[in-house]
Order: structure tokens, then sequence, then C-alpha cells
């Protein structure tokens, strides 16, 4: 799987959180979040694993959390992965 | 669910909404949306551009989800547009509100507060870390629309003073010639002063969102607290991060708008720490050389006065193909 167009998934209700996808030709990811301090290496720890699981190796991804779970940010991230499909 | 409201009905709905928040209802805006609950409105929100404004939620059903609701559909439709980043003014009592929504909090001044979502002042900032070199650097902002020897005197004579001299060009679209073409300008007339690094000033200097008044014509009662708010942006994350100790300003005698920014910057930036140094324009004969009066001429089809106004780079591109494209309506039609 690659990011070949701009894609964005969530809400930015408390427990949710927005995904932005952008093609780049490297891989970055943002992640700014609430509760950042407490639960930002946890975070970034899912996020990793569902691009590695996806084969994503290039493009900007940014995410703005409100204290999601996982399952949610999986479900988010994933859904903007496919939305980032060519049609 | 967050609809887009067009009838005339919503529209008299979502103005009662925000006017009974304490806002003014503007009629400049690129998408407005709301949320009905039983036939009622009772959310609303606008996005012009990349400002999110006339945000109100119905008091009886403030605390919930529903500024939320909206605030992410707006940023949704502005991502669609192409914009990854957002701005809102608010009251500065509101500010903690918008951060709970992961808004950063840009400048914040007695009246206003500004706040970004989409952490793009960062991302700007890291995008010209490269450039950035610790000293005692200057700072000018300008839109060089078009290039002038005047620009050229307060360049030169800023870069003199300083070890590295930051040239903003203002980014914003909305003057006659487009930021590539008076970047180019720009690049040409000062690529022999070696201590002069060009940027652009995204939207966090002189744009739509920290100054819109810049662009319009004089006399918005509005503008002097967004000014503000753009002066308080430059000198507590824009000057920290080039190590910029100086902005240099030529003095202005024509434009009320920017005389007016001028006074705001020596009220506001010295005491943040950023030392303002006002230059007195050159003068060609009969009045100060300013790009406003390179316009005047051009508009009239007058090419002989160029050469005392703007430096030969400007002046071949104004006359070339694609500079007359710009401002000469004989060739447009041509």
């Amino acid at each position: 799987m690659r990011i070949a167009k701009k894609a964005q998934a969530g809400t930015m209700q408390s427990s949710d959180l927005m995904v932005f996808l952008e093609p780049a030709g490297t891989l970055t990811v943002t992640i700014e979040s609430t509760v950042l301090k407490q639960f930002g290496a946890l975070i970034r720890a899912r996020v990793d694993l569902v691009l590695a699981r996806h084969g994503i190796e290039a493009g900007e991804v940014r995410i703005t959390d409100r204290g999601a779970l996982d399952y949610a940010i999986e479900a988010r991230l994933e859904t903007a992965l496919l939305r980032a499909q060519e049609d | 669910m967050v609809t887009p409201l067009l009838s005339s009905d919503d529209l008299r709905q979502a103005r009662d909404l925000i006017e009974a928040s304490g806002l003014a209802f503007e009629t400049r805006y690129h998408d407005l949306v709301g949320i009905f609950q039983s036939g009622r409105i009772v959310a609303v929100g606008a996005r012009e551009g990349r400002v999110l404004k006339m945000l109100a939620v119905a008091k009886d059903l403030q605390g919930g989800t529903l500024l939320d609701e909206v605030v992410t559909a707006l940023v949704g439709l502005g991502f669609q547009a192409g914009l990854d980043s957002f701005f809102v003014f608010t009251a500065p009592g509101q500010a903690t509100s918008f951060e709970a929504l992961n808004f950063n909090l840009l400048a914040s001044s007695g009246k206003s507060a500004l706040l970004e979502y989409g952490d793009g002042l960062r991302r700007y900032l890291a995008r010209h870390q490269k450039v950035v070199t610790p000293g005692d650097n200057g700072a000018v902002v300008a839109n060089c629309n078009p290039f002038t020897l005047g620009h050229r005197y307060l360049i030169e004579q800023a870069a003199s003073r300083v070890e590295r001299l930051y040239l903003f060009v203002v980014r914003e679209e909305g003057s006659l010639f487009p930021f590539e073409q008076r970047l180019q300008m720009v690049r040409e007339g000062t690529c022999d002063l070696p201590r002069v690094t060009l940027l652009d000033t995204s939207c966090y200097a002189v744009s739509s969102v920290t100054f819109p008044t810049y662009f319009l014509k004089d006399g918005d009662p509005g503008g002097a607290i967004q000014m503000e708010l753009d002066l308080l942006l430059f000198a507590g994350r824009i000057a920290p991060h080039f190590h910029i100790k100086t902005r240099f300003v030529g003095s202005e005698p024509l434009s009320r708008t920017t005389a007016s920014y001028n006074q705001a910057m020596h009220r506001v930036l010295p005491p943040l720490g950023v030392a303002v140094t006002e230059l007195e324009r050159i003068g060609a004969p009969g009045a100060a050389i300013s790009a406003s009066l390179v316009r005047e001429q051009l508009a009239r089809g007058e090419t002989s006065g160029l050469t005392a106004l703007v430096p030969e780079s400007s002046r071949s591109f104004l006359l070339s193909r694609e500079g007359r494209r710009i401002w000469d309506k004989k060739e447009v039609a041509a």
C-alpha cells in the first residue's frame, strides 16, 4: 500500500482523532495530542505498527488526538490509508 | 449531523445564533455549516480560506460536542480545498476550549487570541531551519509589489547593520504581482548582497490571516487588533527562531494602513525584545519611491520613469512579455 493522494479520517471529538495523509518522498509522522505527555509514545508505537503492517514507507502522516484508544487509532488510520489509495 | 447552510431560512437562523453569541454575521465565507435539532439550528460555523469564524453554539447546549462537530466539518472541507492548517480568532478566555481541540495558541493580546490547528507554524519554522544562523540578525518584511529601488535601499542599509538579514517576502496573493514574480524580482535585485537570506512569510506575517486589512482599502476598525496579533506572533515566535533582534521598516508617507502598522510596530515589538529601526525612504525627484507609485505609472501606461524607480532587474521583468501580461491591459487583449 502507498499514500497516493491526500486523505483524511476521524473527528475532533473527545476520545477520537483526526488523521491527515499526504504523499511525500519520505515518511514523516507528527502527533499532536491532548495527552501527548502521558501517551505520546504509545500512540506513536500503534501508528508505526499500522503503517508497517500496510507497508507504508513514504508520506506525511499527521495526527491530532484527543485521547483515542488503540482500536480507534487503528481504525481511523486504516480508513485514511484506504482513502489515500489511487481511484 | 453537520450540514451546509444554504437556504435563506437557514441563513436567517444562522445569523440569529451568531449575533446572539455576540459575534458579527459576515457575508464573506467559503463554507457555512450548521447542526439542526428538531428543525432548529443549534450550532454554526464558517470557513473563509484558512480562517474559521462565526463559530456559535446555542446557549442551552454549550459544553457538549456540537462545537467539535462543526470544527471537524470545517477542517474537513478546508482539507479537501487543499489547506492543511486553520486559524481561529477568539476571546482570550475561550482559547482553552480550542486548545482542547488541539489548536495551538500563536498570539494573544488583551482583547483577542489567535490559534492554529494543524501545526503549520512549527512546520514552517522547521522547513527554514537550515538557514538559521545565530547572531545579531535583522528582518525586513515586504510585499515588493513590485521590487523598487526603495526596497533595495532599505535592504542594503539594513543588511549593513546586522550579521544576517532575513528578507521575508509576503506570500499572500492579492497584490497586483503574483508571489512567484515578486520573489523573482527580489531574488534578482538582491543576489549581490551576501548577508541577505530570502524567505517567504507563509501565512504568519502580513497575510490574509494575520493582517487582512493590508489587502483591503483603508478603514477597517477590526484591523488594529489583528495588526497587533500579527506583530505579537512575529516577536513571540518568528523573531526568536531566526535570532532576529531588529526589524527594519521604511517610513510610510502615503498609505494610512501601512503607516499605522509602522506605529504599531514601535509600540509592540521593542518591549518583546525586537528593536524597530525606521529608515527614511529615498526620494526620486518629486516624490519618495514607492511600489504604489510604480503601479500608478504602469496603470497609466507610463514606462519612461521606471529607471528612476526600480532596479534594472525589475525594469527588464516589467517590460518583458511576462511582466506586461500582469500590468498592461493592452497586452491581455492582444
